[in-house]
């Protein structure tokens, strides 16, 4: 099974690494939470599945330095290699520890389902359905309802980088080509697109956890969004300034951001800022005919040239 | 509103700016509205919070003493974007100030008492708004020893203020620099040693000290050498204050703020506080 | 005056009403979480499930204008310039409906900041005078609910004006101030009567459903004692990702920023909500930081729910057990755990 060989790999290098970083149960029966493994009781406490939601990779820059393993699926995999390809972690200190993910779940799609989430009192996952007890009743869902948006578009279900391997490498294909959330926002005609960012801005607080959750972000303490010299964005929170802080994000990741979709499961608001990120991804893939985080000695298409582009007219 | 708007500020114009050193400018400002300028009262060791109008606040000691109210004076040094446009400011500028802030040194109780002042640096802006208040009251305060010091002879400020009190005989001037220059005749070394040569009597003293956090670490350590007890030390603290009324959180040590419950402290009030400065 | 009823169906006008003559807040739901949109007759009031965001903006909004300036050159003197100050009132005659007694107790930690003897916000003064709480007691707790752990419960009414407890088909209504009197003065509202055991038997349920409290006795000493103990706080923090989505949504979380907005010669200065657990909100001029790592940070904010706080407020524990900052925190932080564990830590340095 993936989690025992996942344990024994890990045991057997920790007395080398000054900690693994994982997943471990969370505060209820529908969340996990990431956990800094230092000793051997410390690693029963590991867990992977589908609870297995965050992006363990954005720790490492912050813990440069120390002799840190990670454990990571696909998407979280292409944030190493990208961290990796920009010198921000270094290939030395950094022991990956990969596996094949089935797909994780999204819980905004849960609360949406729930109408919030707080008295699941189990959740079993068989095959491809979710059940889910919750208020004294059993829900049974398709597992496709309620998965993140990404893991419905999946091409690197397993680790694309890594030191080690638990289990057997996974078979999945993607479901959908498109991702049906952006593929419904493009639906809109232009003139109410900016309304919408308008309403989805208006409900954002600023609290930046999109950036801090995002891996790539390099600028961390010291984002233009709080300096004031040069002023670049007003500290009000109007849409306004929120959408400028988004947009310039979404620019500093452009032909960066691995689509690990961890700016928008980490909104406390439920804004789906992923759509801008994703957008731009596609528009990377398009011209370029890049995905970023894939190959080790890649050079991100923004960080060189061609000569003669192949899909930029002149 | 009818409630006192602590968070208003009052307009006020400059008078004068004297440049005590490269980066360190005195401002004499009056409050625009005259009343308010005859009530203005404050004692020595509180503090004000400059608006330099486009930029912001920032917090500065009240350098004048309340025994000479021709002026409020605020000595700036330019470390930020707040400090820099009040440096570009000149006679004249309007800027805004909510004063007087926080609490005050405890003259009370330093009546009688002999004075050893220790400022390094831009630390020695608190300590000259004391300095001349016990001056100006100078028969209820024992001996006054002032020790200052700064990284070298061009940045000693106040050096008007020095050369008048180097002419009293009421007061005992010790100054030191960290480098000397050829133009500088007087004592070379930081100012702990310096204090250890001077040796003032604990006794019936009082230090009041304020500088960098490395100064201050070191003044502390010679001070107990020399017998001062904790509640015998008294310092005033920098920290980044926003609101300046107990209200914006960000102040805190513990459970105190610096800028109600301080700025000024005993060593031995810092004591009880977490170690978080 | 004995408690009140008021029929599901006769909330929204009874909302009407109000609007003629107060802004009226209300919870709407978006995109699944629930927030705090100005009512207008026709909205969509959501009344099962908990906003998201907490009733602090209603006193102190995230962004306020605290005055607008205007610099102007002077006609005597053309090489100096004067300020013309203007300051902003909040003046306008608010009912904020909706929030859960675990939002609307944390006014009432913001009063004793904003509002004490000491000092006196204007702002948060005159709003608060001017803004009436209905809260809606909780029947339903999550699981990261533990309001009953630091002094409250279902029904507390700390600083709400009205409490509303769901009964079968409407609400059973308590006026807890004499502003909550005149507004339940309206027709739609008849005698509770045997509804209040309804009412009484629902919050004994949700009681219930909270199940035991946790035991954070002794958590200001024991943060006290932690103080230096920074293996420990790193432990704590490593999943921290150090963004505010736990302070903004806290309900009792009142740090703010003061900022100048310029265009020009004329601008404005705001005040708008910060966060302590960002790096640049205790960094200094010199570059001196007294909070340099996340684990400082984290430290301080549990220092000053758990500690610093009800030091100065008479043990009174700054937080309301909502349980916002776990359910929400991209980590899962858990806020509960931290305080167990600083307790069994410096019972084993002891």
């Amino acid at each position: 099974m993936s989690l025992d060989q996942l344990k024994r790999l890990i045991k057997a290098v920790l007395p080398d690494l000054d900690m693994v970083i994982g997943w471990e149960q969370g505060h209820d029966c529908l969340t996990a939470s990431p956990v800094f493994i230092k000793t051997e009781e410390d690693i029963e406490k590991l867990q992977i599945g589908p609870l297995a939601v965050h992006n363990l990779a954005t720790f490492l820059p912050g813990l440069k330095g120390k002799k840190v393993g990670v454990v990571v699926k696909g998407c979280d995999s292409r944030a190493a290699v990208q961290l990796l390809q920009e010198k921000l972690i270094d290939q030395a200190d950094v022991t990956i520890f990969g596996f094949g993910c089935n797909g994780i779940i999204s819980h905004a799609k849960l609360r949406k389902q729930f109408n919030g989430m707080g008295r699941a009192s189990s959740m079993t996952q068989n095959g491809d359905t979710i059940t889910i007890e919750h208020d004294g009743e059993t829900t049974t869902l398709p597992f496709n309802d309620v998965c993140a948006d990404k893991c419905l578009t999946c091409e690197h279900p397993n680790a694309v980088i890594h030191d080690h391997f638990a289990g057997e490498r996974v078979e999945r294909k993607p479901v959908t080509t498109e991702n049906p959330a952006l593929a419904e926002f493009e639906k809109l005609p232009l003139n109410e697109r900016l309304d919408f960012w308008q309403e989805q801005m208006s409900r954002c607080i600023r609290c930046h956890a999109c950036r801090n959750a995002c891996p790539m972000c390099v600028c961390r303490d010291h984002c233009l969004a709080t300096s004031r010299e040069p002023n670049w964005i007003g500290q009000d929170t109007s849409p306004r300034e929120n959408l400028m802080f988004q947009m310039t994000h979404t620019l500093h990741l452009a032909g960066r951001c691995v689509e690990c979709g961890e700016c928008e499961r980490a909104c406390p608001m439920d804004i789906p800022v992923f759509l801008l990120r994703k957008k731009m991804a596609d528009e990377v893939k398009s011209l370029f005919d890049y995905d970023a985080g894939i190959v080790l000695d890649a050079k991100p298409p923004l960080m060189t040239f061609e000569t003669n582009e192949r899909n930029i007219k002149e | 509103m009818c409630k006192s708007n602590l968070l208003m500020p009052e307009s006020a114009t400059i008078q004068e700016v004297v440049q005590e050193t490269a980066n360190i400018k005195t401002f004499r400002i009056t409050l625009d509205d005259e009343q308010k300028m005859k009530d203005f009262s404050f004692m020595p060791g509180q503090v004000g919070q400059l608006t330099a109008f486009g930029t912001g606040e920032s917090t500065f000691v009240i350098n004048s003493s309340p025994t000479r109210m021709d002026y409020l004076q605020f000595s700036v040094m330019q470390v930020g974007e707040v400090t820099q446009r009040l440096h570009q400011l000149r006679p004249g500028d309007t800027v805004g100030v909510r004063a007087p802030l926080g609490n005050s040194f405890d003259v009370e109780s330093m009546k009688g008492k002999d004075i050893v002042f220790i400022g390094g640096g831009i630390g020695m802006a608190p300590l000259r708004t004391l300095l001349v208040y016990m001056l100006d009251n100078r028969e209820e305060y024992g001996d006054i020893t002032l020790l200052y010091g700064a990284r070298s002879p061009a940045d000693l400020s106040y050096k008007t203020d020095l050369d008048e009190w180097k002419q009293r005989d009421d007061i005992n001037i010790h100054l030191t620099v960290d480098v000397e220059t050829p133009d500088w005749d007087g004592t070379v070394g930081l100012i702990p040693n310096v204090l250890k040569d001077i040796n003032p009597a604990s006794k019936n003293g009082v230090a009041v000290t304020c500088g960098p956090p490395i100064m201050i670490k070191f003044t502390l350590m010679a001070l107990q050498e020399l017998g001062f007890e904790d509640d015998q030390i008294v310092t005033t603290l920098e920290k980044r204050m926003k609101c300046g009324v107990g209200l914006c959180g960000r102040c805190n040590i513990g459970s105190k703020y610096v800028c109600i419950d301080g700025p000024v402290f005993t060593y031995a009030q810092l004591k009880e506080l977490p170690a978080e400065l | 005056m004995g408690r009140k009823y008021i029929a599901e169906n006769d909330v929204i006008a009874w909302l009407d009403t109000l609007a003629d003559d107060n802004l009226v807040i209300a919870p709407v739901a978006e995109t699944g979480t629930v927030i705090y949109r100005p009512y207008l007759p026709g909205t969509e009031v959501e009344l099962t499930n908990r906003p998201v965001s907490s009733p602090k903006e209603a006193v102190f909004p995230q962004t306020e204008l605290l005055f607008s300036y205007k610099q102007d050159k002077d006609p005597e003197h053309p090489d100096r310039t004067k300020v013309d100050m203007k300051e902003a009132t909040p003046d306008r005659s608010t009912v904020f409906f909706g929030p859960r007694p675990c939002g609307t107790r944390g006014i009432s930690m913001f009063d004793k900041v904003y509002n004490c003897g000491k000092m006196q916000d204007a702002y948060y003064v005159t709003r608060r005078e001017n803004t009436a709480f209905v809260t809606i007691a909780c029947s339903r707790p999550d699981a990261t609910c533990f309001c009953h752990s630091v002094g409250s419960g279902p029904a507390d009414t700390e600083g709400s004006d009205v409490l509303l407890t769901p009964v079968n088909g409407g609400f059973v209504a308590e006026a807890v101030t004499d502003k909550g009197k005149d507004l339940l003065a309206s027709p739609l509202f008849a005698d509770a009567g045997k509804l209040e055991q309804e009412a009484n038997a629902v919050v004994e349920k949700a009681r219930e459903m909270l199940g035991d409290p946790h035991d954070f006795s002794e958590a200001e000493s024991s943060l006290y004692n932690l103080f230096d103990d920074m293996d420990f706080w790193e432990e704590q923090a490593a999943k921290c990702i150090n963004c505010g989505a736990c302070t903004y949504l806290c309900p009792t979380c009142h740090c703010f920023n003061i900022t100048d907005q310029n265009v020009g010669l004329s601008g404005r200065r705001i005040r708008t909500w910060d966060n302590c657990m960002s790096f640049e909100f205790t960094l200094e001029g010199s570059g001196h930081n007294p909070r340099p790592t996340k684990a400082h940070r984290l430290k301080n904010r549990l220092g000053h729910k758990f500690a610093y706080y009800p030091e100065n407020n008479e043990g009174l524990v700054a937080c309301c057990g909502c349980g916002r900052c776990i359910e929400r925190c991209p980590s899962g932080v858990d806020i509960r755990a931290i305080v167990l564990a600083a307790k069994e830590r410096s019972n084993v340095q002891k």
